[in-house]
């Protein structure tokens, strides 16, 4: 989501992560460096790496590039503020000028702008807010983010430019949930009965209302959005064109990038950013994207199921240098299991240091001292060996397992890196068929550990795959969820985490940056970690 | 002959029946399935268990199976459930664009390695012969993809001729007529070489051969004898006759035609078969991998058809 509103500019430095949020438009003050007037017209070029599958939020499986073209094209009711380092995200006005709760909290009621169209002309009204709710109640629909509007009751018109959201309880993250969503075409798509939307394709009727509208999509080739004369929201963007180009190979994409053929790449790989970088029509903009990386150890797995054990392995591996060599310096070293760039985040968490005596200490109290012929590890004569999985789609995870196999070879442990196919290993992740895997999830801004750390519950498929269970950390995590103070909340968040990275139920290796790769001559560009195309109404080319 | 094509016709139908049923087996054999796609922390375990039962994932194969064949007798291949749309739409998208690419190619390859037989015959064991042997048995051991890629780096990167990737410019998706048609001729240059030089050396290589047989028979002879040129002797007489091998070669190309080359499609971005069915793979794309695999199988079926007819037709001595 992407921050807009003309509010006070808020710039913040917080460990060391600069994010400048709610710029100025057009008629505020231009950025200092640039002092050229912006010019109108002009396309910038960006590659995709795989088609989008649709432009229906709510046929989609939640691609962030999808969903950042998707964002382009419709309006919800709010922008979200990229502040979630100091507190649950603030939001801005979007297609909802104000909102305003009830004295009980239970009732949430937008006031929407009066002058929003879509692109046929056709007003945005309340109905259209209205309409959006169903589509993402209905289990017809069955869109992917149904359970995010769990606690709203029902969404009621009070006239064309209000609504009123009815909450069955009161919670921290209320607005969110009501903002989440884009607003779609009542009018345009309420035509199509809901148990068709999943095999209906809604390009030939996309109505839309956003800066850019869709000028024509060759499958699997060039989807080209063009400005929208007709958007209502100030600033208009500079740009006449945004062109995706679908580019499934990594080194077209650079080199096309070096050609000047496209003027984006939304992700550098870190061993590449020093070519680009030292490309002089080129720059990196890098941001730290909210995701993390461990070593996922099962803990339902006999040999991972004692914490001593799993604290050794975290030990024994040397996670600074690993990450510093995989990443290029890219990537810091994660903690624990909340970012380090969320408000929720504990700053007393202590890194596990590298010390392989340490580990072999641990090791030994768990049992693990005999050593076999081939210098393995064994309890019981079972010797210490095991699977470190890996899906082939991705390289740096291949580099890091051979890390960690050399690494714990040192205490006498017997890694074997296996590669898997990327569904096949998703496959294997989920159904706990494995002993150990690299993985990384992707946080939303919202801080909410109940999938990942909760205790996997009796009706299994919960993301919590390493089957973790502890029941203070699961009475904390509820507790924390129904605090509606976040100071309070924060409290019992520290908590969690300070248990979590005690039981080390994964190695913690690594929180990642995202490098986008930009041709120099785009300039106002704001990009940061709510989008790409955050400000994209500002970008302009320059001489 | 109605009877033979009859014959040919039913096993043609039992074969793609036949590789349809294994490929569902395969697919649903293989671990994984479309709701992996929802990898995602923010996405609770209920959507995907919601996604399973719309896809009709949570019902056994047998029944799955039974549902899938009932509506493909009936010419209904079903929506992809990665792009929302009818199987068929896909593939008549992702077809023609392969068809372009690889008919091309195929021309190139066969056009190029009739030509070049020819010059070789010219002075067979010249130096000519000999370099264009070299030259053509070198480039049949290249790999396409390495082929593609060097002429990329030559042609696009090192000297900026001709694009890179897709079918069309970004200026060129926005044009219509004879403008399109040019920028797609453009973008056509070097995939459609990149397909066309490997296999040119393969069938110069055939051709050189037969060419050489025939021409030592005794009917190019008496057309020598009865004063035909050399050139006119090896043209009307033997060619025609050195050509029939290659009529088997071309039929059995075919079914490349329909499912393309997908290196050569992900090198070039080109949006076609071979891009489409690997996605469908890694997506778990059941319907659309189906739909693929029963397309490219009529296709073999049909190739070998053609291919027999037209021997028959070009062979007096082949009766059907």
């Amino acid at each position: 989501m992407k921050a807009h509103a003309k509010l006070a500019l808020v710039a913040t430095t917080f460990l060391g992560i600069t994010v400048s949020a709610c710029r100025p438009g057009h008629e505020g003050e231009p950025p200092a460096t640039r002092s050229e007037e912006p010019r109108q017209g002009g396309q910038v070029i960006v590659a995709l790496p795989t088609d989008v599958s649709t432009l229906n939020e709510y046929q989609s499986a939640g691609e962030s590039t999808e969903f950042a073209i998707i964002d382009l094209l419709f309006p919800t009711l709010m922008f979200e503020q990229p502040d979630y380092q100091l507190h649950p995200p603030s939001f801005g006005p979007r297609l909802a000028t104000s909102w305003e709760f009830s004295q009980d909290n239970r009732i949430l009621t937008f006031h929407l702008r009066e002058d929003a169209v879509w692109s046929d002309g056709v007003p945005v009204t309340a109905e259209d807010v209205r309409f959006t709710f169903s589509v993402q109640k209905d289990k017809r629909v069955g869109s992917a983010g149904l359970e995010i509007k769990d606690f709203i009751k029902d969404v009621e018109v009070v006239d064309p430019y209000t609504v009123r959201f009815h909450f069955t309880r009161v919670y921290p993250y209320q607005l969110m949930d009501a903002n989440d969503g884009h607003i779609v075409p009542a009018h345009a798509w309420g035509k199509v009965p809901f148990e068709k939307w999943r095999n209906t394709d809604f390009e030939p009727i996309l109505v839309t209302a956003g800066p850019f509208r869709l000028a024509s999509h060759n499958p699997n080739q060039t989807l080209i959005l063009v400005r929208d004369p007709g958007y209502w929201a100030k600033p208009h963007p500079y740009l006449e064109r945004i062109i995706f180009r679908v580019i499934p190979e990594l080194s077209s994409q650079l080199n096309q990038l070096m050609t000047g053929e496209i003027d984006l790449v939304q992700s550098i790989p870190p061993r590449e950013a020093q070519r680009i970088k030292d490309d002089p029509d080129l720059e990196i903009v890098e941001f730290p994207s909210r995701s993390w990386g461990f070593v996922a150890w099962n803990n339902r797995d006999p040999l991972f199921a004692d914490r001593r054990v799993r604290r050794a392995l975290s030990l024994g591996i040397n996670r600074k240098t690993a990450v510093d060599t995989v990443y290029h310096g890219f990537a810091q070293l994660a903690v624990g299991p909340v970012l380090s760039s969320m408000w929720a985040f504990n700053r007393n968490l202590q890194q596990l240091p590298y010390d392989p005596q340490q580990a072999a200490a641990l090791l030994s109290e768990a049992g693990w001292k005999e050593r076999n012929s081939q210098g393995v590890l064994t309890r019981n004569g079972r010797p210490f060996v095991f699977d470190l999985a890996y899906p082939s789609t991705n390289t740096l995870r291949a580099e890091i397992a051979v890390l960690v196999q050399s690494d714990l070879a040192r205490l006498g442990i017997t890694v074997r890196p296996l590669q898997m196919e990327f569904t096949a290993f998703v496959a294997a992740m989920e159904s706990g068929q494995f002993d150990a895997l690299l993985w990384a999830w992707e946080e939303a801004t919202k801080v909410d550990l109940t999938t990942i750390w909760s205790s996997p519950s009796a009706n299994a498929g919960s993301n919590n795959f390493i089957g973790y269970s502890n029941p203070e950390v699961d009475r904390l995590i509820a507790a924390a969820r129904e605090e509606p103070d976040y100071s309070r909340s924060k409290v019992v968040f520290d908590r969690i985490q300070e248990i979590i990275v005690d039981d080390q139920p994964v190695t913690f290796l690594y929180e990642s940056k995202q490098l986008v790769g930009i041709n120099r001559r785009i300039h106002g560009a704001d990009i940061n970690a709510v989008g790409v195309f955050f400000n994209i109404e500002e970008w302009y080319w320059g001489q | 002959m109605v009877r033979w094509l009859l014959r040919r016709l039913g096993a043609g139908l039992v074969l793609v029946w036949l590789v349809a049923t294994v490929t569902f087996a395969l697919v649903s054999a293989a671990p994984g399935d479309i709701t992996q796609r929802l990898n995602d922390p923010r996405i609770p375990p209920a959507a995907r268990q919601r996604w399973r039962r719309d896809f009709g994932l949570d019902r056994p194969w047998p029944v799955r199976y039974a549902v899938w064949l009932r509506d493909a007798a009936m010419g209904d291949l079903g929506y992809s459930w990665l792009n929302h749309r009818k199987v068929l739409t896909v593939l008549g998208e992702a077809v023609p664009n392969t068809l372009a690419l690889a008919g091309l190619g195929l021309l190139l390859e066969i056009g190029g390695g009739v030509a070049l037989a020819i010059v070789q015959l010219r002075r067979p064991h010249g130096k000519g012969d000999r370099l264009i042997t070299l030259a053509s048995l070198s480039a049949y051991a290249l790999p396409p993809f390495l082929v593609a890629l060097a002429l990329l780096y030559l042609f696009s990167f090192r000297l900026p001729l001709f694009p890179p990737s897709h079918m069309f410019s970004p200026a060129g998706e926005l044009q219509h007529g004879l403008p399109r048609l040019l920028d797609l001729a453009h973008h056509l240059i070097l995939p459609v070489i990149a397909i066309g030089i490997t296999g040119m050396g393969a069938v110069a290589r055939y051709l050189r051969g037969s060419l050489l047989d025939e021409r030592s028979q005794h009917y190019v002879l008496a057309a020598r004898a009865r004063g035909a040129s050399e050139r006119r002797a090896l043209l009307a007489h033997a060619l025609p006759n050195a050509l029939l091998p290659l009529i088997t070669m071309v039929g059995m190309s075919l079914p490349f035609l329909v499912s393309g080359s997908l290196v050569i499609e992900v090198v070039f971005s080109w949006p076609g078969m071979g891009q489409v069915m690997y996605n469908a793979a890694l997506g778990r794309d059941v319907p659309l991998l189906l739909g693929g695999t029963v397309l490219a199988t009529v296709a073999v079926v049909a190739g070998n058809l053609i291919a027999d007819i037209a021997y028959a037709i070009a062979d007096p001595r082949v009766r059907l």
